[in-house]
């Protein structure tokens, strides 16, 4: 116990020196700059990019540690998701969170397929954006160390690790997205309970209309369905909100 | 007044079609009229010029031209047709007039008729006279009184005087007087004269025959009372006797040859009686032809006859404008009334002048010709094809002004509803495929409605794009805001920073509604249709609601059963939503809300009343409009509207409707879904 523990430390202290670099992609200056801000006052180091050709530069040099990232970047409507799409070929593991001002569903959807962490609308505030921002590189860093089997919640098929942010169903894995994970995670921790939809926001660190919750459940349900067509385990208590039934 | 009615009236001006028909008509009558006028003068004319060239056949005796007069005792000798039987009955002559009364000085009233054919000369002599006396035997002429009649004619050995009597009515002979060589007078009877003594209940007839050959130009008759009291007619030894009159033997064969059909022709002598007349009016086929076809309209066809003369039908002679005329010297025609139908009669006379005298005159005369009888068909048949022309054009007129109204009628109604009361412009009008003005209208309208649903749907958008683009600049402040917070402020800046931060958030609540029914609308193209169970989701929802908003009471109302429905149960809760919202935020504090649903034929009827202010007539039919903001709540919260209009398009994704209405009672207000059966 006391090893992993020291274990942790270490991890830390080893990471400490070097600042986490993130990189924002924003064409609009004065956000960009409020971001970054509040993010480097968190302890990261950050990189500015107005549009994607720039931020492709840098980033062909050096692969920040994380990358959030517009969807429209000056001329381009939809520059966000190429750049996505470039930092993906660069490497997989890279956490991208999408911060825009679109809230369209499809957007939403087409920004997660191409394998972002996270889609987030310029709603969110940005003790929130921070804490997803923790979040995914604590991830990061909960997998590059062993298994932690106590940080595993079990329901069933469910087994999700809350540390690795990895949810698996009868042991495959299904891809969530920050936001799915962190709704999944409140549901499945006290299954049976009904958790209504601003319980399921504060849990996700996120401000959501009703429709978003919405979708995100249908998203998720629909995920787990790819993995197991008979998946029920979400379900709707009409008009309180979702719980997790086994 | 409607298009129908004004072409109506329009379609009415084709009457003037037959009017015209019957003017025509009019005139081409009056035109076929004055030409036959003229040709059957120009007969007559021809006629009497014939005649004029062979006096001998035309005038018995051409030398006396007296005037004809009756009192003097002149008589008109009528022409008959058959050998009449000696019977005291006049009938068989066939001869339409009266016989003449014989003056008289005493009372005693006699009349007398002759007649002719070819080889006697026929008398009728009918006296009054109830008592009869007889003739005595051996009757002594000068001495007996007996009733008698005395006749005197101018025969071929000068005057010859006979007398008629008898002591038995019968068949008698003619008596005359002889002076007998031995000085004494002697009664003989006249076997050739012969005569029926008829006895009747007003006094006798006395029938005559006399060959022609004892007959010359005068004749004196008397009738005399058998007891003296009176007598009637001219002695005969008085120098007055009557002239007779013959009608010209020959005359009336002679005519027939320069006649045709159809027309009378009538020779007059310069007194105006008849010499002679041949052929008939053919009136009666005339007669028939009219009398066959409808008189409604005759009415409009026929010539005006209200002024033309009456034919006056003396058997002996003629009379009229014409023959007067004639008679002075001038050829003259003259549209008639005659016959018993008093239908119209063509009467053209022209004198007949021999040497420079007039003897008399040609009078023919003709029914309107059988020109005029065609033209009558005719006519007819060209008045009732106008009618039934102008009927068939009103109808038609008729038609096709219905078939148009009802076309802009469609058009008005389509343009009526083009948009609806959910704002929805209907795009496709009707008739737009039509090649003429009302499809020209109708494709104009559609230009016009899709201008404004491109209009309609970029207001409906405007939401949408300024939520997006408000959303950016927002977001600068409020990260400006937590950047600024995280700075460490003193407690009076944080003050103003909390409310900066709370102005923010209700910008941010407003673009949110702003955006709102587009990502509805987003959504709800998104939707899966499952079955689910209405019910079911009404008492999960409605006991939800019972925590979620703690000062209303909420009543739920279902059948027992389970009321299953297709569609997107999160949607319907979502609807549910915004009702239940919307009804909490007008309910007073412990009023009721009540969620009622019910099976109605083939939809389910939802309902969601609650207690509370009515809402306005005038917003009725706008409350379900996208961004409409009238009603006020009790909160300060911004009702954009946009509750209701997103209520309104969850309706209408499971094919329903949404109507807002007030309580009768005044008490508050009910929102009605209906959706369909499944």
């Amino acid at each position: 116990m006391a090893m992993v523990l020291g274990a942790e430390v270490a991890d830390s202290a080893m990471i400490q020196p070097m600042k986490k670099q993130i990189a924002i992609v924003e064409d609009e200056p004065a956000l960009r700059e409020n971001y970054a801000a509040a993010l480097a006052r968190h302890g990261y180091a950050i990189k500015t990019y107005g549009n994607r050709r720039t931020a492709m530069q840098a980033f062909s040099t050096r692969l920040p540690d994380l990358a959030i990232i517009d969807i429209s970047l000056e001329d381009e409507a939809e520059g966000g998701f190429d750049l996505c799409r470039d930092l993906r070929a660069l490497s997989a593991e890279l956490p991208i969170i999408f911060l825009t001002a679109r809230d369209s569903e499809l957007d939403a959807v087409s920004g997660l397929r191409l394998g972002a962490d996270d889609f987030l609308t310029k709603d969110v505030s940005l003790p929130h954006l921070a804490a997803r921002v923790a979040a995914l590189f604590r991830r990061i860093d909960a997998l590059r160390r062993p298994d932690n089997a106590a940080e595993i919640v079990r329901r069933g098929a469910l087994a999700i690790d809350g540390e690795k942010m990895q949810t698996t169903w009868n042991g495959a894995p299904v891809t969530l997205s920050l936001t799915e994970f962190w709704i999944v995670h409140a549901l499945a921790k006290n299954p049976g309970h009904v958790k209504n939809r601003q319980q399921l926001m504060d849990a996700a660190n996120v401000v959501l209309d009703d429709n978003t919750i919405t979708s995100h459940i249908k998203r998720v349900r629909r995920k787990f369905q790819q993995v197991d067509a008979a998946f029920d385990a979400i379900q709707t208590v009409y008009g309180m909100g979702y719980r997790w039934v086994e | 007044v409607s298009i129908r009615l004004q072409l109506l009236i329009v379609a009415l001006t084709t009457l003037v079609l037959p009017w015209a028909g019957c003017q025509y008509a009019r005139e081409l009558e009056t035109a076929l009229r004055s030409s036959q006028e003229q040709s059957l003068l120009a007969s007559a004319g021809t006629i009497a010029n014939a005649l004029s060239a062979q006096p001998q056949r035309v005038f018995h005796d051409a030398g006396d031209t007296e005037g004809f007069s009756a009192g003097a005792g002149d008589l008109y000798v009528y022409p008959l047709v058959t050998q009449p039987l000696l019977d005291g009955y006049r009938e068989d002559w066939d001869v339409p007039a009266e016989p003449t009364p014989l003056p008289t000085t005493t009372g005693y009233r006699a009349r007398l008729q002759a007649g002719s054919t070819e080889r006697f000369l026929y008398l009728f002599i009918q006296v009054d006279d109830t008592h009869f006396d007889a003739e005595p035997h051996n009757v002594r002429p000068d001495a007996d009184r007996f009733d008698r009649v005395n006749l005197a004619l101018d025969g071929p050995n000068g005057r010859e005087a006979y007398f008629f009597g008898t002591d038995a009515p019968g068949l008698i002979a003619a008596q005359s007087v002889v002076k007998g060589e031995d000085g004494v007078d002697s009664v003989v009877a006249e076997p050739r004269i012969q005569a029926f003594w008829l006895q009747t209940a007003a006094g006798y007839h006395l029938e005559a025959r006399i060959p022609l050959s004892f007959v010359g130009r005068h004749l004196w008759i008397e009738a005399l009372d058998g007891r003296g009291k009176g007598k009637a007619g001219f002695a005969a030894d008085s120098a007055a006797g009557g002239r007779l009159f013959f009608a010209t033997a020959g005359l009336d064969a002679l005519l027939e040859s320069f006649i045709g059909d159809g027309t009378r022709a009538t020779v007059i002598d310069a007194n105006a009686l008849k010499l002679g007349t041949a052929g008939t009016v053919v009136s009666k086929k005339h007669g028939e032809a009219e009398g066959s076809e409808p008189i409604w309209y005759r009415y409009f066809l026929d010539v005006d006859t209200s002024d033309m003369p009456t034919l006056s039908s003396a058997p002996d002679h003629l009379s009229g404008e014409s023959v007067r005329s004639a008679l002075e010297g001038h050829p003259h025609a003259q549209w008639v009334l005659g016959g018993s139908n008093r239908e119209m009669l063509l009467m053209a006379a022209a004198p007949i002048v021999i040497e420079g005298q007039l003897h008399g005159a040609v009078v023919l005369q003709q029914a309107s010709d059988q020109l005029l009888a065609l033209r009558d068909r005719a006519l007819s048949r060209l008045f009732n094809l106008t009618l039934i022309a102008t009927a068939a054009a009103v109808i038609i007129m008729f038609a096709f002004a219905t078939w148009i109204s009802l076309r802009i009628g469609r058009l008005r109604d389509a343009a009526d509803s083009a948009v609806g009361s959910d704002g929805r412009i209907q795009l496709s009008m009707p008739e737009s495929a039509s090649a003429d003005e009302i499809g020209a209208l109708s494709r104009g309208f559609e230009r016009l409605l899709a201008r404004l649903n491109e209009h309609a749907q970029y207001l409906r958008t405007l939401g949408g794009k300024l939520s997006h683009e408000l959303r950016t600049p927002l977001t600068i402040v409020r990260s400006s805001l937590d950047n600024l917070e995280s700075e460490g402020l003193r407690d009076d800046q944080r003050r103003y920073i909390t409310r900066a931060r709370e102005g923010t958030q209700r910008l941010q609540s407003i673009l949110s509604a702003l955006g709102a029914a587009a990502r509805v609308e987003e959504s709800i193209k998104q939707s899966e249709r499952v079955n689910f169970d209405l019910r079911e989701l009404l008492i999960s929802a409605v006991a939800a609601y019972g925590d979620g908003f703690p000062g209303t009471h909420f009543v739920l109302q279902t059948p027992q059963d389970p009321c299953f429905a297709r569609g997107a149960p999160d949607l319907m809760v979502q609807l549910l939503d915004k009702l239940i919202e919307n009804a909490v935020d007008f309910c007073p504090k412990d009023g009721t809300v009540t969620v009622r649903l019910e099976r109605v034929q083939t939809s389910y009827c939802l309902q969601v009343a609650n207690d509370g202010p009515l809402i306005p007539e005038a917003l009725m039919g706008r409350l379900f409009e996208s961004l409409f903001e009238q009603r006020r709540g009790g909160d300060d919260k911004p009702h954009f509207g946009l509750g209701l209009y997103i209520v309104r398009l969850i309706a209408e994704f499971h094919g329903g409707t949404a109507v807002a209405a007030n309580r009768e009672d005044g008490s508050g207000v009910v929102f009605t879904i209906t959706l369909p059966l499944i």
